[in-house]
């Protein structure tokens, strides 16, 4: 139980970090000073002490959504797959239910983005709206396949199934299935080529223009919401698609887990340089390739077992 | 005459659950409405016909009270027939209606064998020794799923759902919609009970459609009430799939899934029962104080009318299927007997599962996307209007009734258990086993699915989880003793406006975009440009119309149809006497071969031979010369 409990004071330690390598890494690659590692938890206590600024326009939802927002991903971050072997695990909790409380923190930022009156708000949320709903489908398509190949639809028993039992008779389809996971990550997570987190272009913006509008402790909570979606599907991603490393001692699987984060991170960063972002209504293109990968690798593995 | 089994007092139990908190939100309405003997005379026939259906014990009776509920539901729409496009709604609600009452009927013609007051067990031998069940299977299915709203059946819901009053359209989409549900349980599993795996196939190929289609237009639309109206439609084909999954999974013995599915499926039946009354009454109380249904015309009601505001967010987070909602509980169930389909061997059946799948997936993610629509456009930001901005809370019958619906919502989350044992039982009682024991093998507090492997869910604790850890982080920013200030908003130096705010038609803009090859809208797009300017206006509109898919193809195309059939007919009986005499020798011809048919006495020589004949006749007799 400490085991469990401490992986994931880990996990959220490390969320802001892993924001500020993937910043670093991109800075780095484009020849500019790379910011410092610790800029994410600069940010979280510079943003603690200030002054909370409070659209007049808004009503109660801006005071109460941005609990909301970042609750029910703290809520997920208990039901991961454990990190090493021998921690407690919550194994009955189902995709489904994480996917849900991923939905509902998303419902609730859009309702943030809408309230404080602004265009940028509503521009934000009505494009969140358009890209989560063709996530929704992709996600559960791929949850579908991979369960089948861990043989539970647990997250956490599936992902301590996959740890012993290797797939590797349904190769094929456990790649695509990584494929369109990897495609819904950087979707879910608004980086690069679905949103720039960076940018405060309206043309561009998604994520930053729903919450344009929030200051000081509410949009750290935001911020930290933001950083604690990208662990969860980092670590979704290392559990589920790169299933090694949880027999080894307690230290060093620590150890492997967290280098697996921040490979993650860095295959995000490296795919935000090399391309360029998106134009809105090409997204469903993308989000059409993660449907057509989730469906094959469904059909690999019920025709051929591959 | 009557039958008071599991099946009946469970949908008995859903109509009381819906109809006593709207019993106190019509209290609170009746002053808005001037025919109060009128209404008040069809409204409390209008609830126990309900109950009367669900409790008919023969043929007759279930036509009789089936018929009322028809009747005195299309006077309610007519309750307050101010406009003409209510008094077409109700119209159209009262040809579709009876289009599928003609289906029950003959449907009921065939399997009592003539004895109108048979109970249903004796239904069973009969419909079984008709030599064409399918055919039996359509009647029903037209005759319910016309009334359910199924595609393509579902054209007049959002014309007559919203033109009544409010209370009424919460009576009619949360309750009269969940009749044709029990009648589909009944009368499959008392009637035509062993069926055949292509009929669950049909029943989910069309609830998936209903699913989409509902959920798509309901994204176009701005009138609130024909919003929530096209959700009934989606919440429809949700249920429908997870019957649809229910009739497969039986079809192919696979007993306990079979049941999980059914339970999932009635478990939907309350739930949507639940929010989208709630949905009903609280569009009702904003349309009540801002006198518009124009959701582009509200904005900012949240601070004028929490309670409103408040149990409305419960409904929309319930019917986006968020966790834990009730909502989500039904939809987990349907996705988990979805997923249980890997227990199939035949392969197709097993690679297009996955297709509905999808289709519910997409439902989901879209209703979340219309929620946040009728949600933020409504209760959130500036007032839009004048109306919104003088709009209050409304009375008090009118909040208890919105509270205590609200109250049957958290209910159907908390006493999920409870509710899926009476469905278990309800199910038992239809001659399936019980997989009560199989969905809480150890304690109340995990939902488990019966499929291999299957997930787990435990509303309780994700409930108290989120509760819990929500009110610590409140806490902790309390304990933070952080400084507020009220500021207005930065609008880029602007000052921020009513009308810069986003619009539903600018949030649903990228879906509709996206969907543009099945919607098709009609744009109206005006700009007085000044003096000359291409880029300078001081003045301009946009307005998007979509008409409906099926509305446009299915039912204008039958209307032209029969208007050039109706056509060829007058010119017909406008030629000499003798043809009609011709007329009805070959209407009689018609019939007398086609009996042969429903006597098994075809063959194709025959037929070939007859339809010489036929053809022969209609030339010389009818037709005649070329002149």
């Amino acid at each position: 139980m400490i085991l469990y409990l401490t992986t994931l004071l880990l996990l959220l330690a490390l969320a802001p970090m892993l924001m500020s390598f993937m910043k670093a890494l991109k800075m780095w690659l484009l020849f500019k000073r790379p910011v410092s590692l610790l800029q994410g938890y600069r940010d979280f206590s510079k943003l603690l002490t200030k002054e909370t600024i409070v659209s007049q326009e808004a009503g109660a939802i801006t005071r109460a959504a941005p609990f909301l927002v970042l609750s029910p991903l703290l809520v997920a971050l208990f039901f991961l797959p454990p990190s090493v072997k021998g921690a407690y695990y919550v194994s009955f909790v189902d995709a489904f239910t994480l996917t849900g409380l991923i939905a509902l923190s998303a419902f609730f930022l859009m309702l943030l983005g809408l309230d404080s009156a602004s265009s940028f708000g509503g521009m934000g949320s009505s494009r969140e709206a358009f890209i989560a709903a063709l996530v929704e489908p992709a996600m559960v398509l791929t949850i579908f396949s991979v369960s089948m190949m861990a043989g539970d639809l647990g997250v956490g028993q599936a992902g301590v199934n996959l740890a012993e039992h290797f797939p590797k008779a349904h190769m094929a389809s456990y790649l695509f299935a990584a494929i369109s996971f990897f495609i819904l990550l950087i979707a879910e997570n608004g980086r690069i080529p679905v949103d720039n987190p960076e940018t405060h272009l309206e043309l561009t913006m998604v994520h930053e223009a729903m919450i344009l509008d929030i200051t000081g402790v509410y949009l750290a909570i935001v911020e930290t919401a933001a950083s604690v979606k990208f662990v969860i599907f980092a670590s979704l991603f290392a559990s589920l698609f790169m299933p090694f490393g949880l027999n080894l001692p307690i230290p060093a699987a620590l150890g492997v887990f967290v280098l697996k984060l921040f490979f993650v991170a860095a295959a995000v960063a490296l795919v935000e340089v090399n391309t360029a972002k998106l134009r809105l209504f090409k997204v469903p293109n993308l989000l059409g390739i993660a449907i057509v990968f989730a469906f094959l690798s469904l059909i690999t593995f019920y025709v051929l077992g591959a | 005459m009557f039958v008071f089994d599991t099946l009946s007092l469970v949908f008995v139990f859903l109509i009381l659950l819906g109809v006593v908190p709207n019993l106190f939100y019509t209290f609170g309405y009746l002053p808005h409405i001037e025919r109060k003997a009128h209404f008040l005379i069809h409204y409390i026939t209008f609830i126990l016909s309900m109950l009367g259906v669900v409790t008919a014990g023969n043929a007759l009776m279930f036509l009789l009270f089936w018929e009322l509920m028809s009747l005195t539901s299309w006077q309610l729409i007519l309750t307050e027939a101010k406009e003409k496009s209510t008094i077409d709604a109700a119209r159209f609600y009262f040809f579709m209606t009876h289009f599928g009452f003609v289906f029950l009927l003959l449907f009921f013609l065939i399997v009592t064998d003539g004895d109108l007051e048979a109970g249903f067990g004796a239904m069973h031998g009969v419909a079984h020794a008709f030599a064409y069940p399918t055919l039996l299977f359509f009647f029903l299915i037209l005759g319910f799923l016309s009334k359910a709203g199924a595609v393509p059946l579902h054209v007049w819901l959002p014309y007559a759902h919203p033109a009544a009053p409010s209370p009424v359209s919460a009576l009619m989409s949360g309750v009269m919609l969940k009749v044709a549900i029990y009648g589909m349980f009944r009368f499959l599993f008392d009637v035509l009970y062993p069926w055949p795996m292509e009929w669950g196939v049909l029943i989910l190929v069309i609830g998936a459609l209903s699913s989409l289609i509902g959920v798509l237009y309901a994204l176009s639309e701005h009138d609130i009430k024909a919003l929530l109206a096209n959700h009934s439609i989606e919440n429809i084909g949700i249920i429908l799939i997870g019957f649809g999954m229910g009739m497969i999974f039986d079809a192919l013995h696979l007993d306990k899934l079979a049941t999980f599915a059914f339970i999932a499926a009635l478990f939907h039946t309350f739930n949507h029962m639940s929010f989208k009354s709630l949905l009903f009454m609280g569009a009702g109380s904003v349309l009540h104080e801002t006198h518009t249904k124009n959701i582009e015309k509200y904005g900012g009601l949240m601070k004028t009318m929490p309670v409103t505001a408040l149990t409305f967010l419960l409904a929309s987070v319930s019917i986006s299927a968020l966790p834990p909602t009730n909502g989500f509980l039904s939809e987990w169930m349907i996705f988990q007997s979805m997923l249980g389909s890997h227990a199939i061997d035949n392969m197709s059946l097993k690679l297009a599962i996955p297709f509905a799948v999808f289709a519910l997936a997409l439902t989901g993610g879209l209703a979340i996307a219309c929620f946040v629509k009728a949600y933020g456009i409504t209760f959130l930001g500036l007032h839009r209007s004048a109306n919104a901005r003088h709009a209050k809370e409304v009375n008090r019958p009118m909040q208890t009734g919105m509270l205590l619906m609200a109250g049957v919502v958290v209910s159907l989350m908390l006493f999920a258990p409870a509710f899926i044992g009476l469905f278990d039982r309800a199910l038992t009682s239809l001659g399936r086993s019980s997989v009560y024991q199989a969905i809480f093998p150890d304690g109340i507090w995990h939902i488990h699915s019966v499929g291999m492997h299957g997930g787990v869910v435990s509303p309780l604790i994700l409930l108290a989880a989120l509760l819990l850890i929500t009110g610590l982080l409140w806490f902790g920013y309390k304990a933070l003793g952080v400084k507020e200030r009220i500021h207005r908003t930065w609008a880029c130096g602007y000052r921020t406006h009513a009308r810069t705010q986003y619009s539903a038609t600018g949030f649903a803009g990228p879906i509709r975009r996206f969907f543009n090859w099945l919607y098709r809208p009609e744009e109206h797009f005006v700009k007085e440009t000044l003096a000359g300017h291409a880029t300078k206006f001081d003045r301009s509109s946009y307005d998007v119309h979509v008409k409906p898919l099926f509305e446009r193809s299915l039912y204008a195309g039958t209307v032209a149809l029969a208007n050039r059939i109706s056509y060829y007919v007058y010119r017909l009986a406008h030629f000499e006497q003798t043809r009609y005499a011709a007329m009805i020798f070959n209407l009689m011809l018609l019939v007398l071969f086609s009996y042969r048919i429903f006597a098994h006495q075809f063959s194709w020589a025959t037929f070939a031979l007859e339809s010489v004949v036929m053809i022969i006749t209609v030339k010389v007799l009818i037709i005649g010369e070329k002149s």
